[in-house]
């Protein structure tokens, strides 16, 4: 069951829209970072259920810290949540692990769906 | 002359949905021209700033200075966002380009290689140019008209920003994203310029676009 998740972005308004997508009525905790390598290092300490991840960022791109995530956990679900819809981003993502990809501007209805993918999949792992 | 933002009116708040807005309209406009050419865009992050319109061209200059000679697309643009766009390519990369669309390595010199390259910068101009700014303009409610491109091949990079584009006594907001077409070893700049005509429906347009996420 979901119960923590990460979002990476360095957009500050990426992430208050990313948090307005979430749903409130489940208790998910919620954490962010400004950046992959924040991420990373957020990753660690809190182990979330899920992290929504960017691709463009600075310091640490959203392809490294998955990379970095997947390296730690190859379990780890990761959603990248990206402007970048070119299809050579979105299949790299996918070969480097990410669990899905969603397009920015995100809505409560994507963010709904893929969250309830992620229930679907942790169920089955049980 | 760089403005603080008390002097000017947009806020951090404002100027990180625009920037939000930018990176959105890129990727789009990056992935259309992906589509159209067998390319991969690397993106970078945009930034925005406010300048004095008569500080624009030394801002633009300044930016591009490590490129000798430039090649440049120019289209305005005209809704309720209004404004200038300018595409900006190092002069040698036009043929580099130009193999990305005909597929071939090289060109024999009798070929008519500058009007080709001056039509393969309009195409990419339009593609990015056209998907980067009718994205802005669709995610804050607007709908554009644009100029014909006007292409400047190979010019010194001091001289292809015309000092006269702008009233020099108003403000201006710039957007800029620094990209590279990877494995062709590219790289290029598009900057997007509104005017203080633009500034008060575009700060609405802003607080409407972030509003519709806020419960």
């Amino acid at each position: 069951m979901v119960k923590k998740i990460l979002i990476v972005d360095d957009s500050p308004i990426s992430i208050k829209i990313m948090k307005s997508c979430i749903p409130k009525d489940q208790g998910y905790e919620l954490f962010d970072a400004a950046n992959g390598q924040i991420g990373v290092e957020m990753f660690k300490q809190i182990n979330p259920d899920v992290t929504f991840m960017d691709l463009t960022m600075p310091v640490m791109n959203g392809f490294e810290a998955l990379q970095e995530i997947m390296k730690l956990d190859e379990r780890a679900i990761v959603i990248i949540a990206t402007a970048d819809v070119q299809i050579r981003a979105i299949a790299r993502a996918h070969d480097l692990g990410a669990f899905s990809v969603i397009k920015k501007p995100p809505s409560k209805e994507k963010i709904a769906a893929a969250i309830a993918e992620v229930e679907e999949t942790l169920a089955e792992r049980g | 002359m760089e403005l603080s933002t008390q002097d000017v009116l947009i806020t951090e708040e404002e100027t990180d949905i625009l920037q939000e807005i930018m990176n959105i309209a890129f990727g789009r406009a990056a992935s259309d021209l992906a589509e159209y050419i067998d390319i991969f865009v690397i993106l970078s992050v945009p930034y925005i700033k406010l300048l004095r319109s008569a500080d624009l061209p030394p801002y633009i200059h300044e930016e591009i200075k490590d490129f000798d000679k430039v090649s440049l697309v120019e289209q305005n643009f005209w809704g309720k966002f209004k404004g200038s766009a300018f595409l900006v390519f190092p002069a040698d990369s036009g043929k580099k380009i130009l193999s990305l669309f005909d597929g071939s390595e090289e060109h024999f010199e009798s070929d008519p290689v500058y009007e080709m390259e001056k039509e393969t910068f309009r195409e990419v101009g339009n593609i990015l140019i056209g998907a980067c700014v009718g994205k802005i303009a669709e995610l804050l409610g607007d709908v554009i008209t644009y100029s014909p491109p006007r292409v400047v091949v190979e010019r010194s990079h001091g001289s292809v920003i015309s000092e006269t584009l702008f009233d020099k006594d108003s403000l201006a907001i710039v957007l800029r994203t620094v990209f590279d077409f990877n494995e062709q070893n590219i790289s290029g700049y598009l900057f997007i310029v509104t005017n203080e005509e633009s500034f008060g429906w575009l700060k609405t347009a802003l607080h409407n676009f972030l509003e519709q996420y806020e419960c």
